[in-house]
C-alpha cells in the first residue's frame, strides 16, 4: 500500500523520531515518561512524535496495567527494505554501505 | 547510524497490514502447505490443542501446546526453538497472533513474550527471524508468490 509507505518515509524524515526509534531499539517496551526523560523536549512534543510513529506502524503501544508501553515495530522498515533495496541492487548498495562504514570508522 | 545492539528483548511486538481476509490469514498461519512457503520452510500444523512444526525433511522444529485457539482471530501457543540445540535448552516462551479485520485489510499483531529466561532465543528471533516471516506472509497473501522459494 503506497499510502503506508508514505507514512513510514514521513515518520522517518525527522531526527527526533529516528532518535526515539533508536532508544526503543536499545530498550523496548518503554513508557512515555522514560522516553521523555532522555529527550530535551516537552512531554507534549514527545507524545506528538510518538503519535506519528504509531500512525506509520513503526511504534506499537500496549497497555500493561496502568502503564502504556511503547514497542518498536520493525516490520514496516523491513517491507521498505524488501521493496526498495532487494528489488534493485542489493550488492552494490551493500558494497557502498560497507565503504561508508569503513571510511567513517577510520575517520 | 546507530550500531548499538538491542539488550532488552523479553517482549517483542510485530505488526503488519495484510490485504486479505482474516480466514485467509488464519489458514496461512495454521496449515503446513502455506507455512512452508514463508516460514523458513517450516511445515506448521496448528490444531486446537497442538502446535507442530517440521523441517522440510520432517525433523521436529516445534512441538508445543496451543493455549488459545479462536479462529480466525486469536492464536496463542508456546515456543521453543527446537531447530537449534543451543536454543532448545532455553525456557519455553509464548507467541500470540491477533488478527483484526479493518476496511479491506487486516492488521496482524504478533507478540512474542515470556522470553525473560531465554536470551539467546530472544536475540535469534528478533533478528531477521520474525521479520522474514511477516514479509513473506504478506507477499504470499497479497500476490500468491512467496518472497523466497522454500
Amino acid at each position: 500500500m503506497a499510502e503506508d509507505d508514505d507514512r513510514v518515509f514521513k515518520a522517518l524524515a525527522d531526527a527526533t523520531r529516528r532518535h526515539l526509534l533508536d532508544r526503543l531499539f536499545e530498550q523496548d517496551g518503554r513508557t512515555l515518561t522514560e522516553l521523555e526523560s532522555e529527550l530535551e523536549m516537552t512531554r507534549f512534543g514527545v507524545m506528538k512524535h510518538l503519535r506519528v510513529l504509531e500512525d506509520a506502524g513503526l511504534v506499537v503501544s500496549l497497555r500493561s496495567g496502568r502503564e502504556k508501553l511503547h514497542y518498536l515495530n520493525p516490520v514496516p522498515i523491513r517491507l521498505i527494505h524488501d521493496r526498495w533495496i532487494d528489488k534493485y541492487t542489493e550488492h552494490r548498495v551493500s558494497a557502498l554501505a560497507e565503504l561508508k562504514t569503513r571510511l567513517e570508522e577510520t575517520a | 547510524m546507530s550500531t548499538t545492539t538491542s539488550t532488552a528483548l523479553t517482549t517483542q511486538v510485530y505488526q503488519v497490514f495484510i490485504k486479505a481476509t482474516p480466514e485467509a490469514i488464519w489458514d496461512a498461519i495454521t496449515r503446513p502447505e502455506f507455512t512452508a512457503r514463508y516460514f523458513h520452510g517450516a511445515r506448521i500444523t496448528v490444531t486446537p490443542d497442538h502446535y507442530d512444526s517440521r523441517s522440510p525433511d520432517g525433523e521436529v522444529w516445534g512441538d508445543e501446546a496451543v493455549l488459545e485457539f479462536d479462529p480466525p482471530h486469536r492464536l496463542v501457543h508456546g515456543w521453543r526453538s527446537l531447530y537449534d540445540p543451543e536454543l532448545a535448552d532455553e525456557e519455553p516462551s509464548r507467541v500470540t497472533w491477533e488478527i483484526e479485520s479493518q476496511e479491506g485489510y487486516c492488521l496482524l499483531t504478533v507478540t512474542h513474550d515470556q522470553l525473560e529466561s531465554s536470551p539467546k532465543t530472544a536475540a535469534s528471533v528478533a533478528g531477521p527471524g520474525w521479520m522474514m516471516v511477516f514479509s513473506g506472509l504478506k507477499t504470499l497473501l497479497e500476490t500468491g508468490e512467496p518472497l523466497v522459494e522454500a
